[in-house]
């Protein structure tokens, strides 16, 4: 599988397109809507922590360098309730991210869109309705 | 003799003609009342309403805490409001289903709107349910003053400088007692537990927990204070009422997570918990702090019960990864300012 990263400056319609919506704290305090970024890698852990989750991914450049970046996402008590669970996104598993990285140049970024590859959406979902289907590694 | 009783007589005509003229108004108020309360709540084996349960305010998500000017004093939508506020639920709905992320799809600095939670079509026009627009009342001349000389401290002090400069709630301390129950984007759970002489109540985010005898004690001296107050409760038939004092001033305010201004320590909080259904909750919370607003104002909230929202756990501190984003992430834009100005020489 291929995997890159590619780091593109955003236009300035980026800035735009950010949305109204307050999490629990201001984004973009963290991250540099200059900074626009897809990742493509594989999970290597997923910390379901407050006040918001944390997925650990390994990325592997074009020159083979593997780089670990941490990808911000929502509050785990929310995703759970949207049927998500530990189980729900295994190590190995292959997703794309885009988002901006934070200001401090560090290799964290937020999740704006985070999918498989397929491009169907991670943490799609609503309680009641179970948890999306995700094949896995190798399955 | 004769004349002695003839005058306690009158003077008991009297009594009894002022206290009835006294009480006229308030029984012109009873129909109302006694409709609310008309639903009979089980009881507890110890005699209590049964008021337990997770009365999570996720359907109110989006009724406004003040209302629209625009509405003046009513305070249920038109029809053709609330069709509009059903279409918008369908909307949100329906793309929180869409399953593929759209090729055109915009790249934003916030988290996609499917992490969140959604609300249910309310008639409502507000939370704030007096005075009768809805609106909260002035601030006093004493806060307007202390808001003044708040946002005067602040100036060239940057949002980040020190971690103490972030929100009460961002910082994972307290959202504040209303902070902690109004309705916010996620994690509304609430949940009332019961047992002989106590009710404790429980808030998901922040995960606060207040503790309220019911037993008649007095409240604490006034040199103990904290974020959450004191409580103290007792029973008005089957309605809980609970009165709340010594809180920490000038650290959470009346608004969501604890936002809007500050109020201040000598706040008392009268909140009123009444099940008016099997699956249905009234609450009210009147707010009466003369240093900060003019007059007291009251919200109230139809609270649905859910069963299917448990309350999760909230440790927060530990991974609070944002705080040291968000002051690397100033300390970052500081010295990007300096290499700018430096290369201008």
């Amino acid at each position: 599988m291929r995997k890159t990263l590619s780091l593109g400056v955003a236009a300035l319609g980026c800035l735009l397109a950010v949305s109204p919506v307050r999490a629990h704290h201001a984004f973009a305090a963290e991250y540099d809507a200059k900074k626009q970024v897809r990742l493509e890698g594989v999970v290597t852990a997923m910390e379901w922590i407050n006040p918001h989750a944390w997925i650990h991914i390994d990325v592997t450049g074009p020159d083979g360098k593997v780089t670990s970046w941490m990808v911000e996402g929502g509050s785990p008590n929310i995703l759970l309730r949207r049927g998500f669970n530990k189980n729900t996104l295994e190590k190995g598993q292959h997703i794309t991210v885009d988002g901006f990285q934070a200001k401090d140049g560090s290799n964290r970024a937020n999740g704006s869109n985070i999918t498989y590859p397929d491009g169907k959406k991670l943490f799609l979902g609503s309680s009641g309705t179970g948890a999306p289907v995700d094949p896995g590694p190798g399955k | 003799m004769r004349q002695r009783i003839l005058t306690s007589l009158m003077v008991l005509t009297a009594v009894l003609a002022s206290v009835l003229l006294v009480t006229v108004p308030v029984i012109g108020q009873a129909p109302a009342k006694a409709k609310k309360s008309a639903y009979t709540p089980p009881k507890l084996p110890w005699g209590d309403p049964d008021l337990q349960g997770l009365w999570p305010g996720t359907d109110l998500i989006e009724v406004p805490l003040q209302r629209d000017l625009k509405a003046g004093e009513r305070v249920e939508v038109t029809e053709e409001e609330f069709a509009q506020r059903q279409a918008k639920a369908e909307r949100t709905a329906a793309n929180d289903k869409v399953e593929y992320v759209a090729k055109d799809s915009k790249v934003g600095i916030n988290p996609p709107g499917y992490w969140l939670e959604h609300g249910r079509p309310q008639k409502i026009t507000s939370l704030v349910v007096d005075p009768p627009n809805g609106r909260i009342p002035d601030l006093t001349e004493q806060a307007k003053q202390k808001a003044a000389q708040a946002k005067q401290a602040k100036q060239g002090h940057g949002p980040n400088e020190s971690p103490e400069d972030q929100s009460l709630y961002d910082r994972c301390i307290s959202r504040g007692v209303m902070g902690s129950i109004l309705p916010v984007i996620y994690n509304n759970g609430t949940q009332i537990v019961q047992g002989p002489g106590y009710v404790a109540i429980r808030y998901e985010m922040i995960h606060e927990t207040k503790i309220i005898p019911l037993d008649g004690r007095p409240h604490p001296s006034s040199n103990v204070k904290s974020y959450m107050g004191d409580a103290r409760g007792h029973w008005e038939g089957n309605t809980l009422v609970i009165e709340t004092t010594n809180f920490l001033g000038d650290k959470n305010g009346i608004g969501l997570n604890g936002g809007g201004t500050p109020h201040s320590a000598d706040m008392v909080l009268t909140e009123k918990w009444t099940r008016t259904a099997p699956d249905m909750m009234e609450y009210t919370a009147t707010i009466n702090d003369p240093k900060t607003w003019v007059k007291p104002w009251t919200l109230r909230m139809p609270l649905r019960l859910n069963p299917e929202f448990p309350l999760y756990e909230y440790a927060c501190h530990e991974g609070n990864y944002a705080m040291f984003n968000m002051l690397r992430g100033a300390r970052a834009d500081e010295a990007a300012a300096e290499a700018a100005k430096a290369a201008k020489k």
